[in-house]
């Protein structure tokens, strides 16, 4: 893509205010809402199983407004600060996706999968804020959804060479948008103002080299995503298994024993949060047809 | 100028209402959805809100509570516009947090007389920090009068900064405004959602403020907001700091000195059962409790134990 067509989906991205969420997420958060009882924690643990509604959570914190300019790098910290109030307006303002495509819900299980998996790493490694590295995970491929809302015809295009030509996600946006859905996530989150501690994570998930101060964690983002689509677990755009990149690998410095011990952790969490992605998938089934 | 969000279908129907708002420099923001309306409460507040009863269904409910609990802006007037026959029918005001009502069919003249005069009203009342938005000096004292006559035990909590001096000379002051304000949207979140009937917050300035909340959720309260504090602490200090605990910074005498990290001091009186006459008395127990709490190493909260009030 020339440097003006890059230009103009940048200035379509600062504009971004309402990426659409699972229909499923917001009926039951709007059901939790309207119980006196649910606390802020309750709620605060189902955002951050979304990673449209957590970015957007992010997003406000964030924001002038709000007087902590990227700064707040945490969900559980952004609801401390944003409170009950604010966590029930944004889900009244959540906006849904329009049509419910099986790939929404697809990436949205793929997205919590690689936060899992962060978590477990981070924690294993005795990253100081593994919150922080897991949120990163559950944001990392935002891009994408930026790029179907913003450009839908090069969305299609995109998806009809993923198809016929059976490339990967990345290769086709790469030819036909001349830049990938990790860099336009970077910019998105740029452009909301998020701490430089998630946009690096974020826009060098294919690339951890390219990634100055963040390193470390955009190297386990990197190596999260690859070992969720290895799991099978979701499913993001495409069944390619990513490329994984040396320097990250040489930086996590796992033995096949620390694998091993990974992918035991992993498969015990996952399995938490499959009951609630099965609740999702059957909410959303039923708005769909109902 | 100040910007009015209208939120309905029908307020500026006669396009006199329109011209004669704008001609006094006000920004008009028409929103016929109630999801618009709600998240441009979320980006960027109004200043004043104009909702017509009924709008999108319950919506306008919605969006009156979101309004009433804004944070970035308290206090942002709301006025409704319905019909005399639900004006007649009788309306909770309870529930209702509204500041005025305008009759339907909107006459021009009347909707802008009302908005000004709201405008103006708030202006008087308005006696809150510039930096948190939570109501100052006046208000608190006659918070604290209130909570001495009040049938239910309150207790009157005075928080403040530890090392917050050192850190503002440290960190510079824009990011020890940010502290500040941190320290107050951890209060007010806190007690929002575990007493927010009966319960006070003000801002006394700095990094002084006060809460009166039920005394039987104080030690609730208490415990919840240095939890909440210690979680989102880090995020605004350097990783180096963090790791050695505290920060190297001149003293009060310009000596170098090792400050700890930030923590929160909470001096807990409880006012109940006629222990006081004045507010004078509580502040004067507060003094010592505040200077015992001080005197302890990272987060805490002291209650004053005594049964009466005894001035030594």
């Amino acid at each position: 893509m020339e440097d003006a067509k890059r230009q103009e989906f940048r200035a379509a991205l600062h504009q971004t205010k309402n990426l659409p969420t699972l229909p499923g997420i917001v009926a039951k958060l709007t059901k939790m809402a309207d119980d006196p009882d649910t606390t802020t924690e309750q709620m605060g643990k189902v955002i951050s199983q979304d990673y449209i509604l957590a970015a957007k959570l992010l997003k406000l914190v964030n924001s002038a407004f709000y007087g902590f300019p990227q700064r707040i790098s945490s969900i559980s910290s952004a609801i401390i600060l944003l409170g009950f109030n604010v966590v029930k307006s944004l889900i009244i303002s959540a906006s849904i996706f329009e049509v419910m495509e099986d790939q929404d819900v697809e990436l949205w299980q793929h997205s919590l999968g690689c936060a899992v998996v962060c978590n477990v790493i981070a924690s294993r490694l005795g990253v100081k804020d593994p919150e922080e590295v897991s949120t990163a995970g559950l944001i990392h491929d935002i891009g994408k959804v930026a790029i179907k809302m913003e450009l839908p015809n090069e969305y299609e295009m995109i998806n009809r060479l993923v198809r016929e030509r059976k490339m990967s996600m990345r290769a086709a946006e790469l030819e036909v948008l001349g830049l990938d859905h990790a860099e336009a996530g970077g910019w998105l989150a740029k452009g909301w103002n998020l701490p430089k501690k998630l946009i690096e994570p974020v826009s060098c998930h294919h690339d951890p080299r390219q990634a100055s101060a963040e390193q470390l964690n955009s190297s386990i983002i990197h190596f999260s995503d690859i070992m969720i689509r290895g799991l099978g677990y979701g499913h993001a755009s495409d069944n390619k298994v990513p490329m994984l990149s040396k320097r990250a690998w040489d930086l996590l410095n796992f033995s096949p024993t620390d694998i091993d011990e990974i992918l035991e952790q992993v498969e015990e969490k996952l399995w938490d949060v499959k009951g609630f992605s099965l609740e999702i998938k059957a909410e959303d089934t039923a708005q769909a047809t109902g | 100028m100040a910007r009015i969000l209208m939120a309905g279908t029908h307020i500026l129907e006669r396009p006199e209402s329109r011209i004669s708002l704008e001609a006094k420099g006000y920004q008009l923001i028409n929103c016929t959805s109630i999801k618009t309306a709600v998240g441009l409460f979320l980006e960027d507040p109004p200043d004043l809100l104009v909702v017509e009863k009924g709008f999108g269904g319950t919506g306008d409910m919605d969006l009156i509570r979101v309004a009433s609990g804004c944070l970035q802006k308290t206090n942002i007037p709301i006025l409704m516009i319905l019909s005399r026959e639900e004006m007649c029918g009788g309306l909770d005001w309870r529930t209702l947090p509204v500041d005025d009502l305008i009759e339907r069919p909107v006459a021009p003249e009347e909707l802008l007389i009302r908005i000004q005069l709201a405008e103006a009203r708030m202006n008087r009342v308005f006696d809150n920090n510039p930096l948190s938005k939570l109501p100052g000096n006046t208000s608190i004292l006659n918070a604290i009068q209130n909570a001495l006559t009040s049938p239910k035990p309150m207790a009157v909590c005075y928080v403040d900064i530890d090392n917050f001096k050192p850190y503002n000379d440290h960190y510079g002051f824009s990011q020890g405004d940010e502290v500040i304000l941190m320290v107050a949207r951890v209060i007010v979140n806190v007690i929002d959602q575990a007493a927010r009937q009966h319960s006070f917050i003000g801002h006394v300035g700095g990094d002084d403020y006060v809460f009166i909340v039920p005394e039987d959720k104080v030690v609730e309260i208490c415990d919840k907001i240095l939890a909440n504090f210690e979680t989102v602490r880090n995020l605004f200090i350097e990783p180096d700091d963090v790791r050695r605990g505290g920060f190297v910074e001149k003293d009060r005498q310009g000596r170098e000195t090792r400050f700890g990290l930030l923590s929160i001091s909470i001096a807990v009186v409880p006012t109940g059962h006629g222990k006081f006459q004045h507010s004078g008395q509580v502040a004067a127990v507060a003094s010592q409790m505040k200077h015992k709490v001080k005197a302890l190493d990272g987060n805490n909260y002291l209650i004053d134990q005594r049964e009466g009030y005894s001035p030594d």
